[in-house]
C-alpha cells in the first residue's frame, strides 16, 4: 500500500490481484447479488481506493481501510439500485421460488446460509469468514466496538446452527 | 465442553480459524455432529469465486495510468491540535467580544460542571472526526451514536445544575443571545469543513452531524460564558439549541453533498 502511495507502477496489479477475490466474495455475499453487480462494485471499489490512497497511513492494518470502504460503496451501491427499482413499472407478476440451500457435499453454500442471516450480522460473519479478517479489523471496518461485533458474531452464529439443524430436519 | 462453548470459542480464536482452535474444542468438534457440520459449512474455502482476468487488467490499466505519488494523511496528533485551536481561538474571540458576565454570576460548581461537560463532549467530537477522516480506523466510541449522547448528556447535565425559572421575555432575550453568539458557530464550521476535507469520511451524514455539533459547541460555550442568564429553559433553548441546530444542519448538509457528489462525479455513479 505504500508503495501505492509512492506511485511504484507495480503496486496496483499486487493490491488488485491480491485483494479483488475476497472483494468479489464479499459483494457476491452481501444480498446475494448478481456476478454483474458484484463486478461493477467490484471496480467502483478500486477507482474510490485510488482517489482516497492518502488516507491510509503507513504502518496501521490495510484491509480494515479496503473493507471499510467497499462496505461503503456495497451501501451506495444498494441505495442507487432501490432508487432504480423505485421507479421501475412491473407489468407481470413471476411466481418466486421457494429460497432453498443450494446443497454442497450436503452442506448448504456459504453465500446461500448467510443470507438468511439480517445485513450487520451477515456483514460480520462474510468480514470474518470469507474475508479473513479478525475481529479487531471487523470492527475498524465497520466504525463499530470489538465488543459490538463480537455480540454480532455470536448471534449469526446462534442463528446460523439453528438454521442448519432444520434444514437438515427438513431433508427427506 | 459443549456446542455453545465452541461458539464461543470460535469467537475468541476468529483469526487463527479452526487449526488454532483449543484442542478441547477441536476434539468436541470431531466427536459432535452438529458442530463438526456447522464448521464445515462456515469454511471458506469451500468457496471459489475469482474475478474475470479482464476486468482486472482493465482495472491495473485505470489505476497505473493516473497514478501519481501521494503525501499520506498527517497523523491524528496534528489533526487534533488543528481541531482543538480552532476551537478554543474562535471560544476566546466570542469571550473578548461578549465578556464574560456569564462566569461571574455561575456558582463555582456550575462554572466548572459546565466547562468541563463542554471540553469534554467537544474533546470526544474531535476524537470521532478525526477518525472518521481515515477509513478504517480504530472507534471506541460509535460516531453515529455519539453526536445523540453528546447532546443528551448535555442537556441532562444543564436542567440538573439550572433551575426552571419564569423569564420576563423569553423568546426576546433568547433571539439577543442566539443573534450575538450564532455567527461564531459559522466561523467555527468554515475551517472545521476544510480539516475534514483532507480526509474520506465514508459517512458524511454522520461526519457532517458531527462537525456541525462540534461548531454549535464552540457558540454554546462562548454564551455559557458571556450570557448572564441562568434560567434552564434559555441555556436549553437558546444555548444548546444552537449545537443541535448545527448537528441538523451539518447533517443535512452531507446529505445533500452524499447526493450532489454522486451525481456530479462520474467515478461515484
Amino acid at each position: 500500500m505504500t508503495s501505492y502511495q509512492q506511485a511504484d507502477p507495480e503496486a496496483p496489479a499486487a493490491l488488485i490481484g491480491a485483494l479483488s477475490p475476497a472483494l468479489l466474495r464479499f459483494f457476491r455475499t452481501q444480498d446475494l447479488m448478481s456476478r454483474e453487480q458484484a463486478d461493477d462494485l467490484l471496480q467502483e471499489t478500486w477507482l474510490r481506493i485510488h482517489r482516497v490512497r492518502h488516507t491510509y497511513r503507513p504502518g496501521q492494518p490495510v484491509l480494515p481501510w479496503v473493507y471499510a470502504i467497499a462496505r461503503r460503496v456495497r451501501v451506495d451501491g444498494y441505495r442507487r439500485t432501490r432508487r432504480i427499482r423505485a421507479h421501475e413499472i412491473v407489468t407481470e407478476m413471476l411466481p418466486e421460488p421457494r429460497p432453498r440451500f443450494e446443497t454442497r457435499n450436503s452442506l448448504p453454500a456459504f453465500e446461500t446460509l448467510v443470507a438468511v442471516l439480517p445485513e450487520a450480522q451477515r456483514e460480520v460473519v462474510t468480514m470474518l469468514k470469507a474475508a479473513g479478517l479478525s475481529l479487531e479489523e471487523v470492527a475498524r471496518a465497520t466504525s463499530c466496538t470489538v465488543g459490538a461485533v463480537k455480540q454480532k458474531a455470536s448471534r449469526a452464529y446462534e442463528r446460523l446452527r439453528r438454521l442448519l439443524q432444520e434444514e437438515k430436519n427438513e431433508l427427506p | 465442553m459443549n456446542c455453545r462453548d465452541v461458539e464461543r470459542s470460535l469467537i475468541e480464536h476468529e483469526k487463527s480459524g479452526a487449526a488454532g482452535l483449543p484442542a478441547q474444542v477441536q476434539e468436541h468438534v470431531l466427536t459432535c455432529n452438529r458442530c463438526g457440520e456447522f464448521m464445515r459449512a462456515l469454511n471458506p474455502s469451500v468457496m471459489a469465486d475469482a474475478p474475470a482476468p479482464e476486468i482486472l487488467r482493465r482495472l491495473e490499466g485505470t489505476l497505473t495510468a493516473g497514478l501519481r505519488p501521494v503525501r499520506p494523511l498527517a497523523p491524528p496528533r496534528y489533526f487534533y491540535a488543528a481541531f482543538a485551536v480552532i476551537f478554543i481561538l474562535i471560544v476566546a474571540a466570542g469571550v473578548y467580544r461578549l465578556g464574560a458576565s456569564g462566569i461571574s454570576v455561575m456558582s463555582p460548581l456550575q462554572s466548572i460542571a459546565m466547562l468541563c461537560a463542554l471540553s469534554a463532549s467537544a474533546g470526544l467530537l474531535v476524537y470521532s472526526l478525526v477518525h472518521q477522516m481515515a477509513p478504517g480506523s480504530q472507534h471506541r466510541i460509535s460516531p453515529t451514536r455519539l453526536p445523540a449522547a453528546v447532546i443528551g448528556l448535555l442537556a441532562l447535565l444543564m436542567a440538573g445544575l439550572f433551575q426552571f425559572q419564569p423569564e420576563r421575555d423569553f423568546w426576546g432575550t433568547g433571539l439577543a443571545c442566539l443573534r450575538a453568539g450564532g455567527p461564531f458557530a459559522l466561523l467555527a464550521a468554515v475551517p472545521f469543513w476544510l480539516l475534514l476535507r483532507r480526509g474520506a469520511g465514508l459517512s458524511p451524514r454522520i461526519s457532517g452531524a458531527a462537525a456541525g455539533l462540534l461548531a454549535g459547541l464552540v457558540t454554546t460555550s462562548a454564551q455559557e460564558i458571556y450570557c448572564p442568564i441562568l434560567d434552564a429553559s434559555h441555556i436549553l433553548t437558546w444555548h444548546l439549541g444552537v449545537a443541535v441546530l448545527g448537528a441538523s444542519i451539518g447533517f443535512a448538509a452531507g446529505f445533500a453533498g452524499e447526493t450532489t457528489g454522486k451525481r456530479l462525479n462520474p467515478a461515484q455513479r
